[in-house]
């Protein structure tokens, strides 16, 4: 094996090396100087690749799954929810915002949005809220005026920002902190949610309210704590 | 994949194994890190609707590579992604490890390679693939694939002596 020959093979795959080259790497100080040169430049250009990872990106894409229903059981959802709905109406006609009731989430089945918020905090959010990584506060108000909402100026703190998966794609995560507790706040851009829902779920409760083509979710402990945010965002 | 191991849990592994590794290269191959996530998300979406296609356990590797390629095809038919700066800027920083000058040269000097060079080489790097397995992926012969890698060192060993460094010092005197 000549130099060339030699070169040409360790600039095609540095990672292996045959006995030729390596009887051609024992009587050539030159190749050898390239050899070691190469055994750098591979690590820097691994640690160039190397591009830092979205947190959960595992996790999301299995939640994700999870949550975008194939079309039997978009039929299922929709013929489930229209009977929650025809219940809830023939019970408890002319119920104001205030007097609305709780729906269990075997009523509305996995993969309902509401349920799949509470999913959602249940198996990540304390991790999220560990790594205390923060997104874009410009883009979470964005999000929040096209929906016609806004952050008070005075007892809500944001304590984490970032994003989530949702149906249509990718939606804002955001966890507020209030007097009464920890909120979850999931803003979906481009999905229907269907009609608006109050949901309860493993001790916690998911309210979901449509706005034009999107809308959001709000995850609480309590059915007051929710009322009470969703008024103080309005 | 286990003999008897469900579909779901199959699936599962197969996320937690190579969602990581699918996510760089997908970012190589738009620069955008949420289109690149976008790009992962689909791509496992079609290979858990494809599942009956994959016959062989040991492929598995390379289809999900492909399904992601294939992904990135059909979106840049549709439109090309508008690279913001300051977000790869932000991503240096948070890879925490080597000099951010040697991350942010390397990472020029990548970007600067034609795509027909810096393919191959991605999918060796952070793949693991071997050329002839790159042959099947990209439809090259072997033989093309090794000139195509050799090619890219040369051109990258190239630029990061002269061009990027030049430019870089340039902008950070400026």
């Amino acid at each position: 094996m000549d130099c060339i020959e030699f070169r040409r093979l360790i600039l095609a795959d540095p990672r292996t090396r045959t006995p030729e080259q390596e009887a051609h790497l024992a009587g050539c100080s030159e190749c050898a100087n390239l050899a070691r040169g190469m055994e750098n430049f591979e690590s820097r250009l691994y640690q160039a690749m190397n591009v830092a990872v979205p947190d959960a990106l595992a996790e999301r894409i299995l939640l994700l799954r999870r949550i975008r229903p194939s079309a039997a059981r978009v039929w299922a959802l929709a013929a489930s929810l229209v009977l929650a709905v025809a219940i809830s109406a023939y019970f408890y006609p002319g119920l104001g915002p205030e007097r609305e009731q709780v729906i269990a989430a075997a009523s509305v089945g996995e993969s309902h949005p509401a349920v799949a918020a509470i999913s959602y905090v249940v198996d990540h959010e304390s991790k999220l809220l560990a790594e205390g990584r923060s997104g874009d506060p410009a883009i979470m108000r964005a999000a929040l005026a096209r929906l016609g909402l806004k952050l008070p100026s005075r007892g809500v703190n944001v304590r984490y920002l970032g994003k989530c998966p949702v149906p249509s794609g990718t939606g804002e995560h955001v966890v507020l902190e209030t007097a009464l507790g920890k909120v979850t706040l999931i803003l979906v851009p481009d999905h229907p949610l269907g009609p608006r829902i109050i949901v309860a779920d493993r001790e916690l409760t998911a309210l979901t309210v449509p706005v034009g083509t999107g809308g959001y979710i709000l995850v609480a402990d309590s059915i007051d704590h929710l009322r009470r945010i969703e008024k103080t965002l309005m | 994949m286990a003999l008897f191991e469900s579909r779901q849990s199959s699936f599962e592994r197969l996320v937690r194994a190579y969602s990581t590794e699918l996510y760089r290269y997908a970012y190589w191959l738009c620069r955008d890190r949420f289109t690149a996530e976008d790009l992962v998300q689909e791509a496992f979406a079609r290979a858990w609707r494809g599942w009956q296609n994959l016959r062989d356990g040991a492929a598995t590797k390379s289809w999900l590579y492909t399904i992601l390629r294939n992904e990135h095809a059909r979106l840049y038919e549709r439109k090309r992604p508008e690279i913001d700066d300051s977000q790869e800027l932000d991503e240096i920083v948070d890879t925490g490890s080597g000099s951010v000058f040697d991350q942010f040269e390397m990472r020029q000097a990548l970007e600067a390679l034609p795509p027909t060079y810096r393919e191959p080489l991605l999918l060796q790097v952070l793949g693991g693939f071997s050329s002839a397995e790159i042959g099947d992926m990209l439809k090259i012969s072997e033989g093309a694939v090794m000139t195509r890698l050799t090619r890219a060192r040369l051109a990258l060993r190239k630029i990061v002596g002269n061009d990027v460094r030049r430019k870089v010092t340039e902008r950070w005197t400026a």
